[in-house]
């Protein structure tokens, strides 16, 4: 078989306008507020997002920012701000709804990562973003460049009280290897609205693991598409939606290049009176797209009454050349077969419940490959299993 | 091949390729009865038409609200490409006959020589027919029930006349399970509606073969709006089957149904649907059922023709224990696009739903599956199951799935599962060498792959289904 070479197809999700992904444009005239009715904000409550979809300028206060960035990077990785319209901002990601137009519109001085080629970067970059007040708005853009062949890992994580948005433009060239973890660690009264778009190259391998357990409204847009056949994307993602909480994951995978592979494994569990997990997941196979591998699921596991879990899995297919399509979606409580099989041997109910909770989510937690991220994940989860099953014993 | 060769076929492939381009049942009547209804849709067109069938008054106020409805809400956007379909280019009312025959031979004879065609008198013959009400143009010329119905207390009749005859039943019911503004094409139905089937089976009683009816379109633009109305009281059960093939025609049609289904406690129904219009029809259509406690609703939906299809047949699950099942399946071909799919609401605890839906593309159609569940709060111990499963036979085609899963509650479980494949050489190979041609191979596969929705068809669908498959899998191969 032969391979087609694909032209350079930078802000190809233009041309591919439908319900689900409107035009994305820097121009905030094309993103008109939304009234919710919108295929794309239909699941979001527009009344709590309101304050993300008002253009306002970073209420830094003087010796005291909105959002406080520590930025933690091992030698061997370059840091430096690019200001609107200085390459590479601007070259992967077109804003895709008003939340990202209005983050571009309010960032001065963009973050910039450069991960020089053939480098191999043991020790994780790390980000962390402390919100100081759940009244001020932030707007940042970051712009993760991991040249051709080089290899890292980035953990952001995001806690305290903030509005947040947040556009996040990540290239990764032609074999690199590039791990991006995002941690949704906000308190209860955080607005957070984020855009990741990654462009994955020639034979390149992207993995981008999302985790939200914190926050009022969270909404986050994970989008790849492809520079390159044998590039390889892997999202995965783990919530956990406590009372009143509303966590929207929205997932564009943009299959425009032959050869390339796609899997999306995301698992939520959801507790308490009006705690909202959306999660909407799009793969594009394109014509061109020959020989793709793809695969999207997410799994719900509601633990108490009140609470609502919606699950849209799309898929999206203009060729029948394609090595595998599919996608799969699950919404329940415990599996009660697990339960009798560990309560028969002894395990007393409390502690299977637990066990099924974790296995759930361990098999997410343990592919992060982050060891001290997966322990605070473990923790995490047995925190908030804490509340509605039982504590360990 | 030569079992499924259409009459007129050529005998080169050339000219075989040639002919299997054409739409088998493409011919087409003399167009008398078109000549004189007007074009458009306005207040007056729907009073002409309430008063030519001598309506209630109530009915006449409600197609008035219907239109109203039908001009102020937007086109939906979110599915297939509507742009094609000019409102003011439609005859809404089109009679043929003046008055209803009673047996075959009281038939015009443009009619007959349609049916005969269709074959609906063989199938009258061999009695597999319960009571035929074929639809020729808007209303329903010919009606004929089976006397063991008659004295069972089962009601088979054309909606007006339904209307006419039960008027207290269709003041209960009309309109209950499809509101007027329910959507814009179920308010444009709502002004405009003729013909149809009006159904009711009496408490406990046990319809054991299936109800019939032809429907077809025949005169240019002319838009069909037909109304369905079944109501199965407690305990009963009815299998209705609804059929269409159209000729072809040079502007488009548009076909409008609603279908609307009481299943009262404890009652099944069973509702089949082979949709074979021509490939210039839009067939935009609202059916949906509500089911009471332990009541059970089946939808088989089969779509092969038209140019564009919406349909999403769903049950409103509203006692407990009630259960909802479609099986669906779709076949796009060149220029076809199939937006098909279910709905499944959920609002009694203990209810169960499955969808299985199956889909064919080819020749650079496009076959879409949009669907819901909804689990309401109150839905505690549900189930719902959901299987897509898309076949795709060359590399220009198109295939979606939009599953919506919304659940409101923890006490349930829910499984959407979707396959996208593609027909492999590996299959291909393995037939050929047992001495198939290519094209008889792909059709194989292809058959295989409906098999499981093809059995739940009476025996005579099953034929035309698997005999439209061949047809539209011919050529196929390239």
């Amino acid at each position: 078989m032969t391979i087609t070479e694909v032209p350079n197809v930078a802000g190809a999700i233009e041309t591919l306008e439908s319900h689900l992904h409107p035009q994305p444009s820097f121009d905030l005239a094309d993103h008109p507020s939304p009234n919710g009715r919108e295929e794309v904000w239909r699941f979001t409550p527009m009344r709590r997002i309101a304050p993300l979809l008002e253009e306002r300028a970073n209420e830094d206060r003087e010796g005291d920012p909105a959002v406080a960035f520590t930025l933690n990077a091992p030698d061997g990785v370059e840091a430096s701000t690019l200001n609107r319209g200085q390459a590479p901002r601007g070259t992967v990601l077109v804003p895709g709804d008003r939340p990202a137009a209005l983050a571009d519109l309010g960032c001065e001085d963009a973050l910039y990562v450069r991960i020089p080629a053939n480098t191999e970067v043991a020790e994780p970059i790390r980000l962390e973003i402390e919100g100081r007040d759940a009244g001020r708005r932030s707007n940042a853009v970051h712009v993760i460049v991991a040249e051709p062949n080089s290899k890292a890992t980035i953990v952001y994580r995001h806690s305290g009280s903030t509005q947040q948005l947040e556009n996040i433009e990540i290239d990764v060239r032609d074999g690199a290897n590039l791990t991006f973890v995002s941690l949704q660690d906000w308190a209860d009264d955080t607005l957070h609205a984020a855009e990741h778009t990654a462009r994955v190259g020639r034979d390149a391998t992207y993995r981008h693991v999302n985790v939200s357990f914190g926050g009022d409204v969270v909404r986050m847009h994970t989008n790849v598409y492809y520079d390159g056949p044998g590039g390889s994307a892997e999202l995965f993602g783990l919530y956990f939606a406590d009372a009143g909480q509303h966590i929207e994951h929205r997932l564009f995978v943009d299959h425009n290049a032959p050869h390339t592979k796609s899997n999306i494994d995301y698992r939520g569990a959801l507790q308490g009176q009006d705690a909202h997990a959306v999660w909407i997941g799009d793969v594009v196979i394109r014509k061109v797209a020959e020989g793709i591998e793809t695969y999207e699921s997410n799994k719900n596991l509601v633990l108490s009454e009140g609470a609502r879990a919606d699950s849209v899995p799309n898929l999206e297919i203009e060729t029948g050349e394609i090595a595998g399509a599919g996608h799969s979606s699950t919404t329940g409580r415990f599996d009660d077969e697990h339960l009798f099989y560990l309560t028969s041997r002894g395990i007393d109910p409390v502690e299977a419940k637990r066990l099924v909770v974790m296995g759930f989510f361990v098999d997410i937690i343990r592919r992060i490959g982050i060891p001290d991220v997966e322990e605070r994940l473990v923790a995490e989860v047995e925190r908030e299993l804490a509340a509605s099953v039982g504590a360990a014993k | 091949m030569t079992q499924t060769q259409a009459p007129g076929l050529g005998a080169t492939q050339d000219e075989h390729l040639e002919a299997l381009g054409k739409y088998r049942f493409g011919w087409h009547d003399a167009d008398t009865a078109g000549a004189s209804a007007r074009r458009g849709l306005n207040d007056d067109v729907v009073r002409d038409i309430s008063a030519r069938k001598g309506e209630p008054e109530w009915m006449l106020e409600r197609r008035l609200k219907g239109l109203r409805l039908f001009e102020r809400k937007p086109m939906p956007t979110w599915g297939a490409d509507l742009g094609g379909i000019d409102f003011d280019n439609i005859k809404y009312f089109v009679k043929s006959t003046e008055k209803q025959a009673q047996t075959w031979e009281d038939l015009p004879e443009d009619i007959k020589n349609t049916y005969d065609r269709l074959g609906i008198p063989d199938a009258e013959k061999q009695r597999l027919v319960a009571g035929v009400a074929a639809q020729y143009e808007s209303e329903v010329v010919y009606h004929k029930i089976n006397e063991e119905l008659e004295r069972q207390g089962v009601v088979f009749l054309d909606t007006d006349t339904g209307l006419k005859e039960y008027p207290e039943l269709f003041q209960e019911y009309f309109g209950t399970v499809i509101p007027t503004g329910d959507n814009k094409f179920a308010a444009l139905n709502t002004a405009a509606w003729s013909g149809g089937s009006f159904i009711y089976v009496p408490k406990g009683v046990h319809v054991s073969i299936p109800l019939q009816a032809y429907f077809r379109i025949n005169t240019e633009n002319m838009g069909q709006f037909e109304r369905t109305l079944i109501i199965a009281d407690e305990g009963s059960y009815v299998h209705y089957v609804e059929g269409c093939t159209a000729p072809i025609y040079k502007s488009d049609s548009l076909h409008s149904a609603v279908v609307e289904i009481v299943v009262k406690k404890g009652a099944r129904v069973r509702y089949t649907t082979i949709q074979n219009w021509s490939n210039n029809v839009y067939n935009l259509v609202t059916k949906r059922a509500t089911c009471e406690e332990g009541a059970t609703m089946e939808w088989i939906d089969g779509n092969i023709g038209s140019k564009v299809t919406m349909k999403y047949p769903a049950v409103w699950l509203l006692g407990e224990h009630a259960k909802g099942e479609t099986l669906s399946i779709a076949f796009a071909g060149e220029g076809q696009h199939q937006d098909t799919g279910s709905k499944m609401v959920h609002a009694a605890p203990h209810t169960s739903s499955s969808i299985i839906s199956k889909s064919v593309a080819r020749g650079g159609g496009r076959a879409s599956y949009r669907g819901l569940v909804e689990v309401q709060p109150n839905a505690h111990h549900s189930a719902s199951s959901v299987k897509c499963d898309a076949l795709l036979v060359d590399t220009i085609s198109r295939s979606d799935t939009y599953p919506y899963v919304d659940v409101q509650t923890d006490d349930v479980s829910m499984a959407h599962e979707a396959t996208v494949s593609k027909v492999s050489d590996d299959q291909l190979f393995y037939l050929m060498q047992r001495g198939m041609e290519e094209d008889e191979a792909m059709a194989m596969i292809v058959r295989g792959f409906v098999e499981p929705i093809a059995r739940e068809l009476p025996m005579e669908y099953a034929l035309e289904l698997n005999r439209l498959i061949e047809l539209q899998m011919e050529g196929a191969v390239g």
